[in-house]
């Protein structure tokens, strides 16, 4: 049999040193943003049954759940991400806890992704959900704190899109055609796939709202994508939609400049999970989005507790990457390095910890002599020896 | 000056079809012309940049977002899907996926487990999977046609063109599966990120696609 106990499993590997570092940076930059804003962090299992992951509001593709048994044979899985494990407890523990909830979580997330990618199966995921409350103030706090993460995260290269997932849901209403051909168009605009969208949809005859499908995928950009939108299709509804969105987008534009929020009416999830606004957020340098979330006012109803709710999770991992490159680190050596000569240990762990207390980082000599000790802080560039003896004795190393 | 944009490009047929494409939009491609062993060549007055790869690679890249565009064909894509926008179909590279057998035998019939040959293992399956159908499927590198000739399989999933090669070995299509071209892809942060440059571009394409 093949032994494997040198390596990790495919998908996952080990973060040292600098890397930890800057990943430990982020996540306390993220926590601090979620904390200043009044969110209280949780803490949900690894593990949760399949059936949590399988309601009418979400629906996750059972490839990309890693799964396992419990002791009485029922299925389990890592969980994929944290906002449905948090509409689970939010359904049940805090059910009479007064709304709204602001919670926040700091947690890894497993997922089979397709192998061979460089993509990680397993990743730290930080996220918030305000809960209980389906005002403008509740979207524009969501979008104002997803600003505020990737500011903090990275100054000068984010930027920050918005959508609404019930424009599209609303086009889709009015067309007449089956469902799977439906899924077609969504994939297709999701993906956007001008030239088979437009395939598909020629073969559905020509109206207003095959024309204005036709278009959706290419509706980004700055805030001419409204009136288009408006010129193309619209119903009271969808008109209520844009106007909604727009007064969010200049408010976010106003706060961040023009050239750092985008809008995407082309943004269509899979999952009937999110049903109103959508953002998402990128940093320069990382190939897909670091930050998304949105509006999803249906998925506590299927835990039985039918109350609104928004939220943004964010890929550390992606954004300690981004940080990583921007502004490479290396560890910093110790500040002192303290040699106890025998019978001196005590004294050597007294002063080591006065030093400590005033802030220094000090470690203790290993080596036998002082001569070794100093040799030692050399090698590793630490600028300061104390020799412990009759006397405590300072010697400059660098 | 703004970083180039950087262009992945199918090493081959649909390399010089890209390149002939971006003449014909009036960029010097001087460099690729006579490009040696470089694999990154600049296309100065577009401030662009070609790199060439083999066609799953061009996805790779593009996905990851280390380039920003990318010519690939539809089979590829087909065969590796991906998180990537599929902007334009660049009208060159036309073939199509087809299920082949051996001339005069009937695939369809009988109940035992059919055999088939390809390069393409995730194409095959989604087909047969259409048809609720059962298969053992066996990756292929080379010429494929060998597979029924040696029956080591029923039949072949491959692109098709003309059909000479299968005429020539004793084979005949079947069915055909989906039609084939080049296609232009972006990576989904890019298009975001440098919308005006690329749908500048794309709008170019499209003027002398339709001319």
């Amino acid at each position: 049999m093949r032994n494997y106990n040198l390596i990790t499993p495919e998908g996952t590997k080990d973060l040292l040193l600098e890397e930890c570092l800057v990943r430990r940076e982020t996540e306390e930059t993220i926590r601090s943003v979620f904390q200043s804003h009044g969110y209280d962090e949780l803490i949900t299992p690894g593990l949760e049954f399949f059936d949590v992951f399988q309601s009418d509001a979400v629906r996750y593709p059972q490839e990309q759940l890693y799964k396992l048994t419990d002791s009485k044979g029922r299925l389990l899985v890592l969980r994929p991400e944290s906002t449905t494990p948090i509409a689970r407890v939010v359904a049940t523990r805090l059910r009479e806890a007064m709304l709204p909830l602001r919670l926040c979580y700091m947690q890894s997330a497993y997922r089979f992704e397709p192998a061979l990618k460089g993509r990680s199966d397993a990743f730290m995921q930080a996220g918030v959900e305000l809960i209980g409350s389906n005002s403008y103030m509740a979207d524009l706090e969501m979008a104002s704190m997803a600003i505020v993460v990737l500011k903090e995260c990275n100054e000068t290269n984010f930027s920050l899109e918005l959508g609404d997932a019930g424009i599209f849901k609303e086009l889709m209403r009015e067309l007449h055609a089956s469902p799977n051909t439906k899924e077609e168009i969504r994939y297709l605009i999701e993906t956007k796939n001008y030239s088979a969208l437009n395939d598909l949809l020629d073969t559905l005859g020509d109206n207003h709202i095959i024309h204005a499908l036709k278009k959706l995928p290419s509706l980004f950009g700055g805030e001419e994508v409204f009136d288009k939108m408006a010129q193309l299709y619209t119903t009271p509804h969808i008109q209520d939609m844009l106007q909604y969105l727009r007064k969010l987008y200049n408010e976010i534009a106003a706060l961040i400049g023009r050239e750092r929020v985008s809008v995407d009416l082309g943004i269509v999830n899979k999952a009937d999970y999110y049903t109103g606004v959508i953002i998402k957020g990128y940093l320069e340098g990382y190939g897909d989005e670091v930050l998304s979330g949105g509006r999803y006012n249906k998925l506590l109803e299927s835990f039985g507790y039918d109350v609104p709710a928004v939220g943004f999770a964010v890929n550390v991992d992606a954004v300690a990457k981004v940080a990583m490159k921007h502004n490479p680190r290396t560890k910093k050596p110790a500040d002192a390095v303290i040699y106890a000569a025998p019978g001196y240990e005590q004294e050597a762990i007294k002063l080591a910890e006065t030093k400590r207390q005033a802030g220094s980082v000090v470690e203790f000599a290993l080596e036998e002599t002082a001569e070794a000790a100093l040799q030692y802080a050399k090698t590793r560039q630490i600028p300061k020896l104390y020799r412990v003896e009759e006397d405590v004795t300072e010697v400059t190393v660098l | 000056m703004t970083k180039p944009l950087r262009i992945a490009l199918t090493k081959g047929r649909l390399e010089k079809d890209t390149v002939a494409l971006l003449e014909k939009l009036g960029y010097d491609c001087e460099a690729v012309h006579n490009k040696g062993r470089r694999l990154i060549l600049p296309i100065p007055d577009g401030n662009m940049e070609v790199v060439l790869s083999k066609a799953a690679d061009v996805i790779t890249y593009v996905e990851h977002g280390v380039c920003d565009l990318g010519v690939v064909g539809k089979d590829t894509i087909l065969e590796m899907p991906g998180k990537f926008f599929e902007l334009a179909d660049l009208g060159f590279g036309r073939c199509r996926f087809a299920l082949a057998t051996k001339k005069g035998t009937d695939f369809y019939s009988g109940y035992g487990v059919k055999c088939i040959a390809t390069k393409y293992p995730n194409v095959a399956r989604r087909f047969f999977e259409s048809k609720g159908m059962d298969v053992d499927i066996v990756k292929i590198e080379g010429s494929v046609e060998l597979a029924p000739l040696l029956e080591l399989a029923d039949g072949i999933v491959d692109i098709v063109e003309t059909g000479v090669t299968l005429r020539e070995n004793g084979l005949e299509v079947v069915e055909e599966i989906v039609p084939i071209s080049a296609r232009l892809i972006a990576n989904v942060v890019s298009l975001k990120m440098r919308q005006q440059e690329i749908e500048a571009l794309i709008q170019k394409i499209e003027e002398v696609l339709q001319a």
